[in-house]
Formats: structure tokens, C-alpha cells, sequence
């Protein structure tokens, strides 16, 4: 048990999740515990030249539902998404948001910000000149602006921040948006991360890192993490956005509690730019830190939502990882899923989303699966792979994130009593 | 249990003023203007043809052959400040490195190499593009860089706010070592920003200085002539590190960071709020986190980027935190005018100069400010030349676009 005071304990009250298996926390969840895969061949451009061409896009969502259109048009489609996934996320935890809103705050990451603003300007400037470069360029391709629309949007007057770790970036923003409210500098945090990279030049360029999956004629069978069969990530778009709240004052409006954010820990592995370190020692700290920083028993683990974005080496990484950090015995009971399978690989708003779905799980006391896993990797094995949902007891879910550049960062999900 | 303290005790800085602390120090005293006709890259027909560029800055200096070639501009200024920082700490990395983290500020990581690869994609096709074009273009590729050349194995990344990167990077950086989950951390700013693009998506927000005739002149906070920035280049990576860590290994310590507060003007997208309402409560948030009255600052590093409503609504905002009264007998003083906005990098620029004014008890000036505007006159401008001031504390400020506003306060360190 947390020998923490109440206010020093941080609550996600509320989920905003604008996503490639839906929109709103409803329809992606139950999308996701019934395993679907929201991927398909890129519409977004056209892709024929692209090496990949499949997607997890974002289907059926129209900005102005949330955003005027005047607004609109000055944002790109990653302020698109955080700012209707920062609605959705206030209207979930029924949140009040007054006028003087000055304790309430917001961390919004990215892995790339405006995608598609910078191409159209770029090409612009290298085709028409510098005098034909919009005003509103700038402003809209740089990656702090979602947080800074999601700021003016809701009037949030708090902290306001953006902290960027590629694929890990969004599990960074919830754990430093959670110190922030520990270390009393806010009562109410949004945080999260959106992504809108399927654009040419973000593709082609994520491509050539040679981290991609191609298989190009099975965009459903594509993101296959754990399998014998895998050969890369398959990109997603996405804007998650989590209300995070001082326990106390949840408690005292009457919020409904999704689960409580425990723990969080923060690695870098200092091995590769690009590869992980083979042996997860890093990212087998950043576990065990995240579950000293909540004084969490590490029996208690019942979940992991793993990082897992089904690249050859990565997924071999995390899985060694785990034992490390947990013990071959503890680990073989752990229910993992890489739910990556079912939503790709949306870079900065990853994390976020996976850790909506970890928060998801333990307040249903349901671990959603990966699908695709026709044949695990022997090198794979070690940890109780969930091919179907599964209603099971979660104490304590994890949720891992891993970017290129070596950052590792984990969040631990509690279950509240009610 | 008390909370655990943060000290400074090690300063790396590169910046149009020069290369390494006592450089840019003393550059900075003698109000040294850095601001030049941009030499040295292609900027095709960019519409504004001066900057304050990194001009003393070797790569080969600090950074292998290889990476010289293949990394952007803004992580070779990251490498170099930060083995600059470590070799003034005298800090070895320990073997394992866990205890030591890095958070870096930056408005836009690699641009450099993005622009290229995104060129190369248009001239030459799609299969042409580097695989080393996402790592070495992501804006968390400088601290991840940092991190594997000098074997840091704690919380590493990158922290944008836009122009305030550099202060927030600071001040995380000192939360993550109270709350315990490092020691020591590298934390600083970085940015390479002088493209062919940010020149012309500047220049058409209409924020860019265009004395054209005279670039040491052409950044003028809180003249009355003044007409927009220029892009500054560099980094300035400081070493942060607990108290009890720095005394154990005899460090030399440099200042305390007292306080960090953050505020957001939930505003304006570029403009900032008028009333300087939201910087002020950044500004009172560091100083209340320091647990010392607003009386005590006797500096302010202003973020003072020599724009018509930015300059104004910042001196509002100062007057608000401290007090009118007060204010007026505060030093102030926009080293901007010196080394251009660095963005990404310019809140650890500050932050670093800010530290040296209040080890050194001495301030140094706003250059230009030849006609001050009525609408910035409330504080004691240090105008022209460095002044002797024995500080208690000091404050260094700044908003970025998209309404971030953040505040630092460092304190003098007595030996106790």
C-alpha cells in the first residue's frame, strides 16, 4: 500500500481517445478487447511509390465536431487530434473547467508535430521562394503546439509543456504531468499525445530507418508483435489525452476513478540510436524504478501493455527485459499484450493510448490482447502471451515505452478501492 | 523529510558570443554585439541576411569525424556544451551512469537534416532518403546523443516550449532530482535554427529585425526603435546536481536553482496576453518555490526578444511579480541583444548568464537601448555596459509561442 497522503496520489479521472479503432474511450476499447485491427492501405496520400504502404489512420473523424472552423484551419491535423482528444478526455472525467483556471495544466507530446504543415511549406519554399511561406507555419508545424491548442482551447493556465522521447514520448508527458501535480504545482493535468505522420515525407523517412513493416498486400496481418513472422512497425495516428487529478480533490467532486497512476520510471539505455540494448537492462530499470517510485510489491504486476512494435529485435529486448526486472517465475503469470497489433505504432501518442488501455484494464479487470500472434518467437517466451481478451484480477498494470535514442519510460496503474 | 537541493556546478556554453563559459562571460560584460551578416551557409534568397550565428564554433573540436558528418548542427552544439559542462564540474560519469539524466531544450531538433532528406525525397524519390534521417532529425536526438556518448543511463529527453524550452528543461531537470530519480542531470538547450526555411517562416510572422544595414544594432529590446529579433544559434547545457552529491565530491558550486514555476497564457497562439498576467504567476510560482519574498531578486534575465507587444507585456508582467516598487529598483537587463534568441536554447543561455551574474556579482548590460519605450520603463534598465550588483537572487524569464511562460531563480551559494 502507498504510504503516500491522498494529496500527493494522482488519479486519471477521464479518457480522451481519438484513435485508429475509434473515437472516444467506448468505441476503442471495446474495439480493442475484441480484436480488431484498425489498419488498412494509406488514403491519407498517395503511396504507391512508398516502400510501405499500409496505415492504422484514423477513420470517420471530422475536426470541426470539435474545433471552429476558423481554428481549424490554423492547425495542423496533430493539434486536430489533441484538441478533440483533450474534449473527449474533459467530457469523460465530467470535468469543470473554470475560468481562472490557473491550477490546471497540461503536458501534450508529439514525436513529430505538424507532418504535413512542414512538407507543404518546405516544398513551398523550395518551389515558389520565401515570401510565398504562410505566416501560420511556423506556429503550426512546431511540436509544443498541440499542447498550446489544447491550452488556449480549454483555458488551461497551469504548467504547460511538451516533452518529446520519440515512441516513448507520451508515457514521459503522463509521468511528469503526474509530478507536477505531486510536487503541488497543479491539482488537474491533461496529458497525453497525439501523432499524424502519415504523411510522404514522415513515411518514406521512417521507412528508410528500415524499421517498417512492408508487408504491404495484409495491412491487417501487418503489426504482428512476438510473432516468428514480424518484420517491423506499421504507423498509426492518434490523439490520447488522459485527465489526471490530485486523489484528493477527485474524491471530494465525486469523480469516477479509472485507476490510480502509481508509478513512473524513467531510463536511458546509452547503447544505439536506433536499437535497443539487446539485453533490456535499461528498460528493466525503469520498471523497477517505476515500481519503487509508487512503493509498489512487484508481485503484484498482474499486466503489462507492452511496448512491443513488432520489430525483429525490439520485441525480443522487451521480453528479456521483463524477467530481468521480475524474475523468470514471476514473469511467465504476467498478462501481456501489445496491443500495437490492433492500433500500430502512433510514435508520440503510443504511449499515451497504450497507457489509456492499461488504465482501462484495471478498472475493468480485463486485459485486452495481441492479435496476429499466430506463431510466437521462441525468442519471445517468458511472459503468459494474451491472444484472446481475458477477464483476469489486476492489481498492478504496467504500461512500457521505448524510443529511439535509447529513452525508456514505464507507468504503473493501480487499482483504486472504491 | 526536507526537500532535497539542487545546485549548479558546471556551466558549458556556446553561443554567438563564443565557445565555453568564461568566453561568452566575458563577451557578455563587455556587451559584445553577435549579430552578423550570415556567412558561411547557402540561404538562397531568404528576405532577412543577418543572425548571430556560432561563428567560433569548431565541430571537429568536440565531436568525431563521422558523427560531424552524418548528425545535425544542433546536436553537435549539444555534445560540445555538454563536455564543456562536465570538464567545468570536473564530474566524472560513473561507470553505470544511472544517477546521471539529461533534459535539452529545442524548437525543432534536426532541421538541417530534415530539410536535405526532405529535398533529396522531392528531387530524387522516396528510396533516396537517408536511413539516418528520422534519428538524426527527431528533436530528442541531441540528449539521447548526449546520453550514449558520455554513458548517462538516467531520465533522458527532450523538453519543448518552444522559446522557453531552455528555462523548463532547467527546471524539470531540478524537479527529477528532488523528487530522487537522479543526482545529477545535464540540462540545457540546444538549437540550430538559421535555415533557409525558419528564416523565411520567421520573417513572414513578422518578428525577424530588419536593420539591414547594421546587424550589431538591429536587436533592440525595449527600445523604442525596436522591430523583431534575430535567430540565435548554440547551446548551453549547465550540470545540475543535488546538494549532498556536489559537497561529497568537493564540487565548486556556482549558484542554487531555488525555484522553477511554470504558468501558461492560454491566450494566443503567437501573441502574448498584454497584461502579463501569466508570466507574472510563472514568475511568483519560481519565486514562492525558492521560498524567498519578491523583494529579494535583485535581477532579472529578462526574456526581452525585442518585439513591439512582447517587450511590453514582459515588463507588466515583472511589475506584477515583484511589486511596482520594488521592480523599479531591479536590475534588468536582454542579453538577447547579444546573442540573438537561441529558442530551444535561449531560456539555458539565460539561465547559465544568470548564474554567472550572481556568482560574479555582476550584471551584464541590454545592448542598443539607446531610447527606451515609455511602455518598458519601470525597472532599472542596465543599459550598455555591465554593473557590479550584489544579488540575493535572481530571476531569468521566458514565454515561448503557444503561451508558455517559464521562470528560474538562482541564488548566490555561501559556503554553510
Amino acid at each position: 500500500m502507498s504510504p503516500r497522503e491522498l494529496r500527493e496520489r494522482v488519479v486519471v479521472t477521464g479518457i480522451g481517445l481519438v484513435s485508429p479503432l475509434g473515437i472516444g474511450r467506448t468505441e476503442t476499447w471495446t474495439a480493442a478487447l475484441a480484436g480488431r485491427s484498425g489498419a488498412g492501405p494509406i488514403t491519407r496520400f498517395d503511396a504507391s511509390d512508398h516502400g510501405a504502404q499500409i496505415a492504422f489512420e484514423v477513420k470517420g473523424f471530422d475536426p470541426l465536431t470539435y474545433i471552429d472552423r476558423r481554428a481549424a484551419r490554423r492547425m495542423d491535423r496533430s493539434s486536430h487530434l489533441a484538441v478533440a482528444a483533450a474534449a473527449l478526455a474533459i467530457d469523460d472525467a465530467r470535468l469543470e473547467i473554470p475560468a481562472d483556471a490557473e491550477r490546471y495544466g497540461a503536458v501534450i507530446s508529439t514525436g513529430n508535430g505538424g507532418n504535413a504543415t512542414y512538407e507543404d511549406a518546405h516544398r513551398t519554399l523550395l518551389e515558389r521562394g520565401p515570401d510565398r511561406i504562410s505566416p501560420v507555419a511556423l506556429p503550426m508545424i512546431i511540436c509544443n503546439m498541440a499542447a498550446g491548442h489544447v491550452s488556449i482551447t480549454y483555458g488551461l493556465q497551469g504548467p504547460l509543456a511538451c516533452v518529446l522521447t520519440a515512441c516513448a514520448s507520451s508515457l514521459h508527458a503522463l509521468g511528469e504531468a503526474a509530478d507536477i501535480i505531486r510536487r503541488g504545482a497543479a491539482d488537474v493535468m491533461l496529458a497525453g499525445g497525439s501523432e499524424a505522420a502519415v504523411t510522404p515525407y514522415a513515411m518514406a523517412a521512417l521507412d528508410a530507418s528500415r524499421a517498417m513493416s512492408r508487408r504491404n498486400d495484409d495491412p491487417a496481418g501487418a503489426s504482428r508483435p512476438f510473432d516468428a513472422q514480424r518484420d517491423g512497425f506499421v504507423l498509426g495516428e492518434a490523439g490520447a489525452i488522459l485527465v489526471l487529478e490530485r486523489m484528493d480533490l477527485a474524491l471530494d467532486r465525486g469523480a469516477t476513478i479509472v485507476a490510480e497512476l502509481a508509478g513512473y520510471g524513467a531510463t536511458s539505455d546509452a547503447h544505439h540510436i536506433t536499437e535497443p540494448h539487446p539485453a533490456g537492462t535499461e528498460q528493466a530499470q525503469a520498471i523497477l524504478r517505476a515500481l519503487a517510485s509508487g512503493d509498489i510489491d512487484p508481485t503484484s504486476v498482474d499486466h503489462i501493455n507492452a511496448h512491443a512494435t513488432s520489430t525483429v529485435a525490439g520485441d525480443v529486448s522487451e521480453v528479456r527485459g521483463i524477467i530481468t526486472a521480475l524474475g523468470a517465475a514471476h514473469a511467465e503469470r504476467i498478462a501481456v499484450s501489445a496491443t500495437k497489433s490492433m492500433h500500430g505504432h502512433c510514435l508520440g501518442a503510443t504511449g499515451a493510448l497504450e497507457a489509456a488501455l492499461a488504465a482501462l484494464a484495471v478498472a475493468d479487470q480485463t486485459v485486452p490482447p495481441t492479435i496476429n500472434l499466430a506463431n510466437l518467437d521462441p525468442a519471445c517466451e517468458g511472459v503468459d502471451h494474451v491472444r484472446t481478451a481475458r477477464e483476469q484480477a489486476i492489481r498492478t498494470a504496467l504500461c512500457s515505452g521505448f524510443g529511439f535514442g535509447g529513452h525508456n519510460a514505464v507507468l504503473a496503474f493501480t487499482a483504486v478501492d472504491a | 523529510m526536507s526537500r532535497r537541493r539542487v545546485v549548479m556546478t558546471g556551466i558549458g556554453l556556446i553561443c554567438a558570443l563564443g565557445v565555453g563559459r568564461e568566453d561568452v562571460w566575458r563577451s557578455a560584460l563587455a556587451g559584445t554585439p553577435g549579430a552578423a551578416p550570415i556567412s558561411g551557409i547557402e540561404i538562397g534568397d531568404a528576405p532577412v541576411r543577418m543572425a548571430c550565428q556560432a561563428r567560433d564554433f569548431v565541430v571537429e573540436d568536440f565531436v568525431d569525424r563521422r558523427l560531424a558528418r552524418r548528425a545535425d548542427r544542433v546536436s553537435h552544439f549539444a555534445l560540445a556544451a555538454a563536455k564543456l559542462a562536465l570538464a567545468d564540474a570536473h564530474l566524472r560519469v560513473s561507470d553505470d551512469g544511472r544517477e546521471i539524466g539529461c533534459i535539452l531544450g529545442t524548437g525543432t531538433g534536426g532541421n538541417q537534416v530534415r530539410d536535405d532528406n526532405h529535398q533529396t525525397m522531392l528531387e530524387r524519390g522516396v528510396d533516396r532518403i537517408s536511413p539516418f534521417a528520422i534519428p538524426y532529425s527527431m528533436c530528442n536526438h541531441p540528449p539521447a546523443e548526449v546520453a550514449m556518448q558520455l554513458g548517462l543511463r538516467g531520465p533522458t529527453m527532450a523538453m519543448l516550449t518552444a522559446c522557453a524550452a531552455g528555462t523548463d528543461a532547467i527546471g524539470t531537470s531540478t524537479a527529477v532530482i528532488r523528487r530522487g530519480d537522479a543526482e545529477v542531470m545535464l540540462a540545457g538547450g540546444t538549437e540550430a535554427m538559421i535555415t533557409p526555411l525558419w528564416l523565411a517562416g520567421f520573417d513572414a510572422m513578422r518578428v525577424l529585425s530588419h536593420h539591414r544595414d547594421d546587424p550589431a544594432s538591429a536587436v533592440r529590446p525595449f527600445d523604442v526603435s525596436r522591430d523583431g529579433f534575430l535567430i540565435g544559434e548554440g547551446a548551453s547545457i549547465i550540470v545540475l546536481e543535488e546538494l549532498e552529491h556536489a559537497t561529497a565530491r568537493g564540487a565548486r558550486i556556482i549558484c542554487e536553482i531555488a525555484g522553477y514555476g511554470a504558468s501558461a497564457d492560454a491566450h494566443h497562439i503567437t501573441d502574448p496576453d498584454p497584461t502579463g498576467q501569466s508570466q507574472a504567476r510563472a514568475m511568483r510560482a519560481a519565486i514562492a518555490d525558492a521560498g524567498i519574498a519578491p523583494s529579494a531578486i535583485g535581477y532579472v534575465n529578462a526574456h526581452g526578444g525585442a518585439s513591439r507587444p512582447g517587450d511590453p507585456s514582459e515588463i507588466a508582467a515583472l511589475r506584477r511579480a515583484l511589486g511596482d516598487d520594488h521592480a523599479a529598483d531591479t536590475a534588468v537587463s536582454a542579453t538577447k541583444s547579444m546573442h540573438g534568441h537561441c529558442m530551444g536554447a535561449t531560456g539555458a543561455v539565460e539561465g547559465a548568464l544568470t548564474a554567472l551574474a550572481v556568482a560574479d556579482g555582476r550584471v551584464p548590460p541590454t545592448i542598443n537601448l539607446t531610447d527606451l519605450d515609455p511602455e518598458c520603463a519601470g525597472v532599472d534598465h542596465v543599459v550598455g555596459t555591465a554593473r557590479e550588483v550584489r544579488l540575493e537572487a535572481a530571476l531569468s524569464t521566458n514565454n515561448g509561442l503557444g503561451g508558455h511562460n517559464a521562470a528560474i531563480v538562482l541564488v548566490p551559494w555561501k559556503e554553510q
